[in-house]
């Protein structure tokens, strides 16, 4: 995932940095409004991104969703920024830096577009929101939370042809995976079932984690659902990747579990 | 005969933690009817509502629906009162966590599983369901 979202940014013209001695945002947001605590860790990552005087580019949606609501909290509630300030060496005054890669890449369309090398529009994907890019949609305000569209115009803008499928806006089980596996197979097997039944030859999806649950369940699927095919699940930058022809050593598709190599050699795409 | 008592005590707490009214829900169950995990859960969204409403501790401390809560936040999105449901059903978890009772047993989890699952996974679990 890291290596094909770094040579896609290459590939238009910028150049990734590391946020130096990042840590992790907590993942969850915390519900609980007394919880403070929780809201330290991504109030540090956004002092230091802050610091770094640019953008924050967050590609996981968990930890997108986590920074926009901490952040959006903080703004609404000077009273508890100025408490976890107080705790802090930096400080932290509110302000919106956080981006998600597709909202970089709308906004570069063009851009994107006059990259592309390959075609990929025999291709049909299914483009897989989830639910934290999404929701609440007051405090992420990234794209209509029912009906969404920037997921398949990034897709159309790379080339290949998106699938749109009732339940792309709906949770894959998360970190049920955890405690509660039957759960999350049941919520991953429905949403992948109702992309193949829409026509979709691959799902992408921006999420780490329902990248996890979408491919690695897709055995246990099948033990529940014997009439289950299994369909090949892509990062939403491996696509990408494919599209503008980078070498193959740059997608990391080692990383699939459900293989993605006959799909793409029936489309002549490695 | 079930004796009914109401835990204004409980009530007050959850609506501190959640920052929610609860008078807000008129239960018209469309949190429930959208629910991807309702048909896992013994007690469904509206009905941890509804023991929230009445008081009812021992059931609502009882109940496992808040623990098949992904937090997906379908729920948020459609009610039509404005009630953000995920926050009352961490309100529950939390109540919960604050007296040491969590729902994982972090060295039960299956090694192999936590050497393949990516860390936010694992992460997350942690930090919704143990103290």
């Amino acid at each position: 995932m890291n290596t094909s979202l770094h040579a896609c940014f290459n590939a238009v013209g910028i150049e990734l940095a590391e946020l130096p001695h990042w840590y992790c945002c907590g993942t969850t947001f915390t519900l609980a409004r007394d919880n403070r605590m929780s809201l330290i860790a991504p109030l540090r990552i956004l002092a230091k991104a802050q610091q770094e005087d640019g953008k924050v580019l967050v590609p996981c949606s968990i930890c997108y969703n986590t920074l926009k609501r901490a952040n959006y909290m903080l703004k609404e509630n000077t009273e508890t920024l100025d408490i976890i300030n107080e705790h802090l060496e930096e400080s932290y005054d509110g302000n919106e830096i956080v981006l998600h890669p597709l909202e970089f890449f709308r906004d570069n369309e063009e851009l994107v577009r006059s990259k592309v090398k390959k075609s990929l529009k025999d291709l049909k994907v299914g483009c897989y929101y989830g639910c934290l890019l999404l929701r609440p949609q007051q405090e992420i305000q990234f794209d209509d939370p029912e009906a969404p569209t920037i997921f398949e115009n990034f897709i159309s803008s790379v080339g290949a042809t998106p699938v749109d499928f009732p339940l792309k806006v709906e949770c894959c089980g998360a970190y049920l995976v955890v405690n509660s596996p039957d759960a999350a197979v049941e919520a991953s097997y429905k949403l992948l079932r109702n992309a193949q039944d829409n026509g979709a030859d691959v799902v992408v999806t921006t999420c780490p984690l329902c990248y996890y649950n979408l491919d690695a369940l897709q055995g246990k699927m099948k033990k529940a659902h014997p009439d289950f095919k299994e369909i090949p699940i892509f990062y939403f930058s491996q696509i990408m990747a494919i599209a503008l022809g980078m070498e193959e050593k740059k997608l990391g598709l080692e990383q699939n579990k459900v293989s993605p190599y006959e799909i793409l050699k029936e489309y002549n795409l490695l | 005969m079930n004796e009914i008592l109401a835990d204004k005590d409980l009530t007050r707490r959850i609506e501190e933690i959640s920052d929610q009214k609860l008078s807000d829900c008129y239960q018209c169950g469309r949190c429930t009817a959208g629910c991807p995990f309702a048909e896992f859960m013994d007690v469904t969204p509206n009905q941890v509502i509804r023991f929230m409403q009445l008081g009812l501790k021992e059931d609502l401390l009882k109940t496992q629906g808040p623990w098949f809560c992904a937090a997906c936040l379908v729920c948020q999105a459609r009610c039509p009162r404005g009630v953000d449901i995920p926050r009352l059903m961490e309100a529950v978890r939390t109540i919960h966590l604050r007296a040491k009772e969590g729902l994982i047993d972090v060295p039960e989890i299956d090694k192999e599983f936590l050497l393949d699952a990516p860390p936010l996974a694992v992460m997350s679990a942690f930090s919704k369901f143990t103290y």
